[in-house]
């Protein structure tokens, strides 16, 4: 048997080699084009990390047809998970795909390369209220890719009218009836975030009082929770595992659509409650350290023209912050936006949330013992 | 020929042993709770076998038959790529695991050296660190030290497949160690000196009285290392570089957001090229 | 060896240092992480929590690893390496997926439920509870449990068995004085092999405890990840590797003794 696998190893071998970055033109002609971009400068790879699911990824593919550049993507799952990867050095990666607090966090860490601005001369397709926020006010390091709310999805069999408070997943009297059938995201800031807005306090409140009626609610709705859970409640919602759930946006429009392989379910629906929600943001942005910072800003350029924005949205089914992109929109997508983009009524209700080291201590120590109950 | 050496096993016992008959543990009750494991250990593999070929993505929900998994998983190079690595980082860290654990095993069981007390706690610290930390610690361990080597030799090293071989070597070297110390309790260190006393060189004695002696252990410990590493996530995550995903690394990702199905695919395969694999080996000793 | 220490040095200098407001580690000698940790009895409770469900886990995997490992080493000898072969194959198919394969058993509309749902009985929630988290865990340690127990009975010399009955001990007395001391190391070897990533699995409680079991492996993933906060996360870390290696000497302690 090891001999077979030694057989296996030999094949592999190959496989295994590392890749060198940098190596220079492709082959094209040298000088700059049409289009503004010197292919010369252009490196043969780009490593680009990102969130599963996150890209269509024939986008890649068309990326190399024009420009010759392969583009590697490796995925993550959290933010953190990236930032511990890029903070170490030598990462090997260029391009990078932060929220909006980790673009705050990573700027003031020095992980970030400024974008080149006279290479992004698509950077006006975007929605101008969603540029220059208060991560990154010059919008010096990064540039919109997707955007959603925080609020509640649920399945219109089960609630034929809709919930309008989070006293539906924070009422007693109303939890009994759902025990077991219903999820809360799995996270430190928007889980206690929602007992927030629920009690009518600002999501970035670190008033001991406020956190520690937060901490009772949640602790009180811990025992009918089926579980906290980010990143299966789209198949949840879809396979009517669970009725109703704390959740983003996006993820709402991909259980009613489906995605890739997964079902979708047409009864699900999506809902800024009236005591509020949250609103983020996900962006492009450069490591400090890429060897590869022109081509990085190409791709980053290539990503907002209008027609790759919208075939990417088609796929993603988040909120692209590409106004330009919006006609070119399936009637599929369009569909679901009706669903799950926030009223302009409802986005005065929105809330970004913020950080800082003494509300991160205090949102983990709370959390922490949440979950420890 | 790992096989091979497992079903040689029985010489361990003395040869009369075999003929003894060994009975009167309650046979059924054993063969009723060996039944009730392998159904237990079998049960979530059917099921993904099963839900491979339904035409339905959900899980759980037949379909009809199909073959369109197989034939995704096929062209998706992104998963097939992390399946080579997985192997090759699986047996190569093994291989020098198992080589290295053993000799430690039997350098600690065999000489009672000063400080050895120390070091045998040591060798128990990578057994005991939660993987997650481990991850973070290689993580900043190999970026430092790259930092520092290519600063001062003007290298270019960097994380990649090489260097989730070599945590993973650090974590199966304690595995190893434990697995082979536990068979070499017991084990008469008399038959080595008898040897010697009949003539045998210490490569001969080593050869052809101990290391058979300590076969099982080293073969239970290397299918460990195999396993252990084929199946590691977290460590795999932060050692690894750009482009270098193993299959863990690859499902991980994947599994929570789409194509669960194809995953169900992978695994299949997986589970029917090992259970080939090993019946294969299994024939081809038998016919000898 | 540099491989282990380095790591195991870099977890004590981050243990004494604190979290930077981004998440960075700032190198200023501090006790706070040990005064938090001791300090909430939070911490503690998730510790005892992970302790207890370590020891229930290693108990269970024994109590079925033992006789399992016994059935095998009774078989004809060519029967054997194919039994522990079937044992290994399923680990080698990934751990999240079979831990899925779970939740599609186990889940509200899973196998179990529509399977009990059509004998007319009512759907029970069995997923985000402590009995669900103890069936992923015994379910994802059992081999680390047989292997050693193997070795350990094969090595054994069933003669000795004879030889008790002749003296006239019982059946239960040869098992007991004889045969059990005799494959004691392959228990606690197996023990060992079981118990400590037990501590740190934060997979099982995350999908079939619904996050809300949560043990060491839970906090220390949150610490090292979404908190960043890895001082912290090195303190405990710390603490608890004090505690398993003290644990792990001891049993090697004991068992060497038991030899002599």
């Amino acid at each position: 048997m090891i001999r077979l696998l030694l057989l296996v190893v030999l094949t592999t071998v190959t496989l295994a080699a590392c890749g060198t970055t940098n190596t220079g033109g492709t082959g094209a002609g040298s000088g700059t084009t049409a289009d503004g971009v010197d292919r010369a400068r252009l490196s043969a790879e780009l490593y680009f990390f990102n969130w599963s699911d996150y890209i269509e990824p024939s986008i890649l593919e068309d990326f190399e047809a024009e420009y010759g550049v392969r583009v590697i993507m490796d995925l993550y799952d959290a933010n953190e998970a990236m930032i511990a990867k890029i903070r170490a050095g030598n990462s090997g990666y260029d391009v990078v795909v932060p929220s909006d607090y980790a673009v705050q966090s990573m700027v003031a860490e020095g992980l970030l390369a400024p974008l080149d601005t006279t290479l992004l001369t698509n950077s006006g397709n975007n929605d101008p209220a969603l540029m220059g926020l208060f991560f990154d006010e010059q919008n010096a390091y990064s540039m919109p890719y997707f955007w959603s709310t925080t609020g509640i999805a649920y399945n219109t069999t089960v609630f034929p009218t809709p919930p309008t408070s989070w006293s539906a997943l924070f009422d007693p009297a109303q939890l009994a009836a759902i025990s077991g059938k219903f999820t809360m995201l799995d996270d430190a800031r928007e889980t206690p975030g929602a007992a927030l807005i629920y009690q009518g306090q600002s999501v970035n409140t670190t008033d001991p009082a406020a956190l520690a009626a937060a901490r009772e609610l949640l602790i009180a709705q811990k025992p009918f929770v089926a579980a906290y859970d980010s990143a299966n409640t789209n198949l949840k919602l879809a396979t009517e595992e669970i009725v109703i759930a704390h959740y983003w946006s996006g993820g709402a429009g991909q259980a009613i659509v489906g995605l890739e392989d997964k079902p979708g379910n047409p009864n699900i629906d999506f809902t800024i409650p009236q005591e509020g929600g949250v609103i983020w943001m996900d962006t492009l942005a450069i490591v400090h350290d890429s060897p590869n910072q022109y081509t990085a800003n190409v791709f980053i350029n290539y990503l907002m023209r209008p027609e790759v924005a919208a075939k990417n949205a088609d796929y993603v089914l988040y909120l692209t912050p590409n106004q330009a992109a919006r006609a070119l929109l399936s009637a599929e997508t369009q569909a679901v936006l009706e669903v799950i983009e926030p009223s302009a009524e409802e986005r005065e209700r929105l809330q970004w949330i913020e950080r800082t080291g003494e509300s991160d201590t205090a949102f983990s120590q709370l959390w922490t013992e949440v979950l420890a109950e | 020929m790992a096989e091979e050496t497992l079903t040689r096993a029985a010489p361990t016992a003395p040869a009369a042993a075999r003929d003894t008959p060994r009975r009167g543990f309650g046979e059924g009750a054993l063969l009723v709770n060996a039944i009730f494991c392998y159904l237990f250990l079998y049960v979530p593999i059917l099921i993904l076998i099963v839900f491979s070929f339904s035409n339905s993505s959900l899980a759980g929900v037949w379909g009809g038959f199909t073959f369109d998994w197989y034939v995704k998983l096929f062209q998706n190079t992104r998963l097939m790529t992390a399946m080579g690595n997985s192997l090759y980082v699986a047996t190569a860290s093994m291989i020098v695991a198992t080589v290295i654990g053993t000799l430690v095993a039997l350098g600690m069981e065999r000489f009672r050296f000063r400080g050895r007390q120390a070091f045998d706690v040591q060798l128990y610290m990578p057994v005991v660190i939660p993987d997650i930390v481990m991850a973070v610690m290689l993580l900043l361990f190999f970026s430092n030290a790259f930092q520092l080597l290519n600063a001062l030799l003007g290298s270019s090293f960097r994380l990649s497949l090489t260097t989730v071989i070599m945590a993973h070597i650090t974590f199966n070297i304690a595995f190893v160690a434990v697995v082979v110390r536990s068979s070499l309790k017991g084990f008469d260190w008399r038959l080595e000196e008898a040897a010697q006393d009949l003539g045998a060189n210490e490569f001969n004695t080593f050869r052809h009285v101990t290391f058979p002696l300590i076969l099982p252990g080293i073969i239970g410990g290397a299918l460990m290392a195999f396993t252990l590493s084929l199946d590691d996530y977290v460590i795999s995550y932060f050692t690894n570089g750009p482009g270098a995903s193993t299959l863990p690394i690859e499902v991980f990702s994947r599994i929570v957001a789409a194509s669960a199905p194809t995953i169900n695919a992978v695994s299949t395969v997986i589970f029917l090229a090992s259970l080939l694999l090993v019946s294969v080996s299994q024939l081809l000793q038998r016919r000898r | 060896m540099i491989f282990f220490l380095l790591p195991f040095l870099i977890i004590i200098v981050y243990a004494f240092s604190s979290r930077s407001p981004t998440g960075g580690v700032e190198f200023t000698f501090t006790l706070n992480n040990f005064i938090t940790l001791f300090s909430d009895p939070v911490y503690l409770s998730i510790f005892w929590r992970s302790i207890w469900m370590g020891v229930v886990t290693t108990v269970l995997c024994a109590l079925i690893g033992y006789p399992l490992a016994l059935f095998i080493v009774l078989q004809p000898v060519r029967w054997r390496s194919i039994l522990i072969f079937l044992i290994l194959i399923p680990f080698w198919t990934n751990f999240l997926v079979r831990i899925y394969a779970w939740m599609t058993i186990l889940g509200n509309n899973g196998i179990v439920n529509s399977t009990i749902g059509f004998f007319g009985f009512e759907p029970v929630t069995m997923l985000g509870t402590q009995g669900a988290v103890l069936l992923g865990l015994v379910y994802g340690e059992l081999p680390f449990m047989v292997l050693p127990i193997y070795a350990s009975i094969d090595r054994f010399d069933f003669r000795l068995l004879e030889a008790a009955n002749d003296l006239g001990a019982s059946r239960w007395q040869r098992f007991v004085r004889v045969m059990l001391p005799l494959t004691a190391p392959g228990i606690a070897a197996g023990s060992v092999l079981v118990f400590i990533p037990t501590a740190g699995n934060y997979i099982v409680p995350a999908l079939l405890g619904g996050g809300k079991v949560a043990l060491i492996g839970n906090f220390l993933e949150q610490q090292f990840g979404s908190a960043q906060n890895q001082p912290l996360g090195s303190a405990a870390a710390l603490l608890v590797m004090l505690v398993l290696t003290a644990g792990v000497v001891f049993y090697f302690r004991v068992t060497d003794e038991g030899e002599r």
